[in-house]
């Protein structure tokens, strides 16, 4: 061995004694992102937490002009006589007594509570999509009849009216419970009721997917007031006497149940294409598994209808939307903004435009996002045209102004204690100023009470160039 | 530089420090409270604990200061805490369990310190295992984990943790040690730890104390980590896959056929049972919520008032008092302690895998404490090393520490070779 | 009390003071890790003292012998790595013990040789001992501390 210099030693960690520390400081590591993650969602979260167990103090919800519709800094009595009035049922408040409305659901985005300055940190504004004006109008537009009527922008999302009547008034509080009448404390917008021949706009646009336009459009059948099925039951029209032989835009406008009873009994649309349609737009079918749809935290729960043989009876009575069928205004809506746009997916609708924190800081809570597609855009687009029509050439005295589209409606109620008619109307508005979907719904209305079309009328007017973008 | 280096670490330096820290926190304290019998009783026993825990240090034993250091310094700020949560009185309990957990970390040094002793020591670490084991199924409660002595209540299970890591364990000499039965290879001590693994299971499954569980498939799941580096040419991309096959398989399987109190709480929304299942959480978030950054100050808080306050959901009784910043700052510090091995590597295999088991333990319990309560990952009843409340809890990880500092500090006689007196 | 006074007065100053205990806690665990990594150093130097600066040079190259158990074999996890097939995966197995470096055979097929003998069972290595394994040819060096 040659003699050396001694060489430096080498004092490095040998590999299997680092994989230790490799292991520990994965463990570090981990735990150290975790913890960060932690801090922050305990930072953000923490007026979640506080307004969840009524440990905050809460903001006000205005509409999209600033008018207050919830304030809980003050006493509502504070507010001139009916602010709260017409959308108390949708608004809420912070009392309970309502489970599914905009405070009580996002009640963590209305407390006042930051985790920096504590309760102190001043007021925080949740600004919706309403325009309070044209809910007011509305309302007042049912005169003293009951109902709901919701309308949104099929362009961009924004619900503008959302009214449902009768109403609590949150700042008289809840003592007269028991006097209010039935279904003050819940928007009607929000929960399924048989539709009525609206529902044909569902079964027309199955019928067009299935078969095709031209051949839907150059069917005809026969109508002689009243239509028996293969099984012996019979299907009376509204009109005693009948409309004679027409075709699919004359039974759509004079809302023809024997046609669309035949429509369905014929075969020309196999059943089974008209279920797969009906659960595509989101109807339970036949006890099928349906998700109930989202606004800014309301639960609306689906339609649901039963068809079970095309010779049936409640088969083709629940595709004319009377019978064991049922949705809700909403989703009526929801399919007319699908219509409206012609692409047979509907942009989802928000009632909550950005909320101004208590340090001033605006954070935006408005989103354009678009539904799965429910149906073609031809089967849309086919029957955007056949809508277009109906309203043009029937509802040009009322609607006259607007390039609209409608479908009317009458939902035959039978209740232990009494029976009586709802009348519907959906559609939407084409015009740039007032690009809305709406559907409009009179509870028990009779011969010379206001119309669906003139409060929809109303809600075009108050709309109108309000909107816009 | 390298001069001064060679000095005997700066203990009074460190000292000094931990001293201006706690009375730091002492003088928060009197601002809260006023001087009275029990703020005094507190900073008494504290600093005297800084002060004597150090100069025994440095006369006895001038290795591994950082784990010393880290121990003084955490438990000083959780007598405090604990002392101070709701309203002060002294937490006497507390504090003697911190004092012998600081011995029982020496202790544990003494005994792990010589690795090659320790790990021949197996056979009685086996014999302990089984011993506590048996003591969980014979003389606790039914179907419970703690033994109740009247004037004491012990939670056997919180002994079976250091000591499992003392099994997990193992050197590469043990690892070469194959033996063959009916043609297969295997090593016994492998084998030895898939047994303990199943036993520990199987009895936290019997008791229904599924809180401790994951520390112990942590612990054992990096044992064999570290036993496949030694023994596997390359983690593969096919074995890599496998394992986290068998890893989402049980966990699915564990998950589908966990008793329906775990189902509960695995499922359970915290905010649709705020009175409920949820009640502790609720509290406990609200607690940090309320707190913010600096807290209500000490004895202000009003969440000793819910269960647990002291051990499963502390974190959370700490951020309300003295507010996020101190609680995380806290939590860090704990850290420090698995975190030392980073910087003094250990010098054996045996070593090592205790460092990464104690780690393992450290990180997983703060974890489904802190996560748990916090509603990130479903509520568990387990405790932070060193602040929660809990005389069984706090003697064993004094142990686990202890671990680490022999980490740091090794010393290498092997007893048998010694007999022997070498080839 | 006077002292509960003033912290009335002042609303931020529990805040300052708590702010103030938190940067103090952190100063402390800074200083928790200089000597942490100063104990490193020192803990180097006490295993070169002790384990006599031992390491070991194969064709210019040094190996640290810095904890007290090496492999040395073809196995990609052993401490001292070498591909050649003549090498076991597994082939020797140095260690630390009692204040002397020993090695041993881990069950190399082509065995450990200590200055020209193949082992049978621990050997113990003094300085400028030559190990060959394979064809690979380590000797015991003892560095120098910087």
């Amino acid at each position: 061995m040659q003699q050396q210099n001694e060489p430096v030693l080498n004092t490095a960690a040998v590999p299997s004694m680092r994989r230790a520390g490799k292991w520990t400081a994965l463990l570090l590591t981990a735990f150290f992102i975790g913890l960060i993650y932690l801090a922050y969602r305990l930072i953000t979260q923490s007026s979640f937490y506080m307004a969840k167990s009524g440990a905050a103090t809460y903001g006000k919800v205005v509409d999209r002009t600033g008018d207050v519709l919830f304030d809980g800094t003050q006493p509502l009595s504070n507010y001139g006589w009916g602010q709260f009035a017409d959308v108390g049922n949708l608004i809420g408040d912070t009392s309970g007594q309502m489970s599914n409305t905009i405070v009580a659901k996002n009640i963590g985005l209305l407390a006042n509570y930051s985790f920096t300055y504590g309760n102190n940190a001043g007021t925080t504004v949740l600004e919706t999509t309403l325009l309070h004006s044209a809910n007011r109008a509305v309302s007042n537009a049912f005169g003293m009849k009951n109902g709901t009527a919701i309308a949104y922008n099929w362009k961009t999302g924004e619900v503008p009216v959302c009214v449902s009547k009768p109403c609590v008034d949150i700042a008289q509080g809840y003592e007269g419970l028991a006097a209010m009448p039935e279904g003050s404390l819940l928007c009607k917008a929000f929960y399924p009721t048989v539709p009525g021949s609206t529902q044909k706009v569902s079964t027309l646009l199955a019928a067009y997917e299935s078969a095709g336009v031209e051949k839907i459009n150059a069917l005809q059948y026969e109508c002689t007031g009243s239509w028996t099925n293969p099984n012996g039951d019979d299907i009376h029209c509204h009109a005693e006497f009948g409309h004679g032989v027409q075709d699919l835009a004359a039974a759509f406008a004079n809302s023809c149940n024997p046609y669309f009873a035949q429509l369905v009994q014929s075969g020309n649309v196999p059943l089974s294409d008209i279920i797969r349609t009906y659960q595509h737009m989101g109807y339970a079918v036949n006890g099928s598994e349906a998700d109930s749809f989202d606004l800014n935290g309301i639960t609306i729960q689906p339609g649901s209808t039963t068809l079970t043989n095309k010779d049936e009876f409640e088969t083709e009575w629940g595709a004319l939307g009377q019978g064991k069928t049922l949705v809700s205004p909403y989703q009526l809506m929801l399919f007319q903004g699908a219509v409206a746009n012609g692409t047979g997916s509907a942009v989802k609708p928000y009632l909550l435009r950005s909320k101004t924190a208590p340090d001033g800081k605006v954070s935006s809570l408005a989103s354009t996002q678009y539904t799965s597609q429910m149906f073609s855009p031809v089967a849309a687009q086919a029957v955007q045209d056949v809508m277009t029509k109906n309203a043009a050439n029937n509802y040009s005295l009322v609607l006259g102004g607007y390039t609209c589209g409608v479908k009317s409606g009458t939902a035959q109620i039978k209740r232990t204690d009494k029976s009586y008619e709802n009348s519907f109307l959906v559609g939407y508005c084409l015009d740039e100023s007032c690009p809305v979907a709406f559907c409009v719904m009179i509870e028990e209305r009779e011969q010379w009470d206001v119309t669906a079309a003139q409060i929809v009328r109303v809600l075009l007017d108050s709309l109108n160039g309000q909107i816009g973008g | 530089m390298a001069k001064n280096s060679t000095k005997p670490l700066s203990h009074p330096l460190l000292l000094l420090l931990i001293l201006i820290a706690h009375t730091a926190m002492m003088v928060l304290v009197i601002f809260s409270f006023g001087i009275n019998a029990e703020v005094v009783k507190m900073a008494v026993a504290v600093l005297l604990a800084d002060v004597a825990g150090s100069v025994i240090l440095q006369i006895v034993q001038r290795e591994a200061c950082t784990v010393d250091t880290v121990m003084l310094l955490v438990i000083g700020m959780s007598t405090i805490y604990q002392s101070c949560f709701g309203g002060l009185s002294f937490a006497l309990k507390h504090y003697i369990f911190g004092l012998a957990a600081f011995l029982m970390c020496q202790i544990s040094y003494a005994v792990t310190r010589n690795p090659y002793r320790a790990e021949r020591w197996k056979p009685a670490w086996y014999v302990l295992f089984f011993a506590l084991v048996a003591a969980i199924l014979l003389l606790t409660g039914s179907r419970s984990m703690w033994i109740d002595l009247g004037f004491i209540t012990i939670q056997p299970s919180e002994f079976v943790k250091p000591v499992f890591v003392l099994i997990a364990a193992s050197s590469i000499r043990t690892q070469l040690n194959k033996k063959t039965f009916l043609g297969i290879h295997f090593v016994p001590d492998n084998l030895m730890l898939i047994l303990c693994t199943v036993v520990i299971a199987g009895l936290q499954w019997w008791c229904r104390d599924l809180g401790s569980l994951p520390t112990f498939v942590a612990v054992a799941g990096f044992g064999f980590l570290l036993r496949f580096c030694y023994l596997r040419e390359k983690f593969s991309v096919r074995l890599i896959v496998f394992l986290a096959g068998c890893a989402v398989v049980a966990g699915v399987l564990a998950w589908k056929l966990a008793p329906a109190y775990v189902q509960e709480r695995l499922h359970s929304d915290i905010w649709s049972d705020m009175s409920g299942t949820g009640y502790q959480q609720v509290k406990a978030l609200t607690a940090v919520a309320e707190g913010g950054w600096f807290g209500k100050g000490a004895g202000n808080g009003t969440l000793i008032r819910v269960a647990a306050s002291r051990t499963d959901i502390v974190f959370s009784t700490i951020c309300e008092e003295w507010g996020l910043f101190t609680g995380m700052m806290t939590v860090i510090l704990v850290l420090f302690l698995p975190a030392s091995i980073l910087t003094v590597p250990p010098r054996s295999y045996y070593h090592s895998g205790l460092a990464v088991g104690v780690a393992a333990v450290f990180m997983v319990q703060m974890t489904l404490n802190i996560f748990g309560s916090c509603n990130v990952i479903p509520f568990t009843g387990v405790t932070i090393p060193f602040i929660s409340q809990g005389g069984s809890s706090m003697l064993s990880s004094g142990i686990l520490a202890g671990f680490l500092k022999a980490a740091q500090a090794p010393v290498l006689t092997d007893p048998v070779l010694k007999k022997k007196g070498g080839a | 009390m006077d002292i509960q006074e003033i912290f009335r007065q002042y609303p931020y100053f529990r805040e300052a003071a708590t702010a103030f205990v938190v940067i103090f806690v952190n100063i402390c665990a800074l200083v928790i890790l200089i000597a942490a990594g100063r104990e490193r150093r020192r803990g180097d130097r006490r295993w070169a003292k002790e384990s006599k600066g031992y390491m070991l040079v194969c064709q210019g190259q040094t190996y640290p012998l810095s904890a007290a158990e090496i492999l040395i074999g073809r196995h990609p996890s052993a401490d001292i790595c070498f591909p050649e097939t003549e090498i076991s995966r597994f082939h020797a197995l140095l260690t630390f013990s009692n204040g002397r470096w020993q090695i041993e055979d881990a069950g190399a097929h082509n065995g450990v040789i200590v200055n020209g003998r193949r082992i049978s069972g621990p050997c113990t290595l003094h300085r400028n001992d030559a190990i060959t394994i394979g064809k690979r040819r380590l000797v015991v060096v003892k560095g120098e501390r910087m």
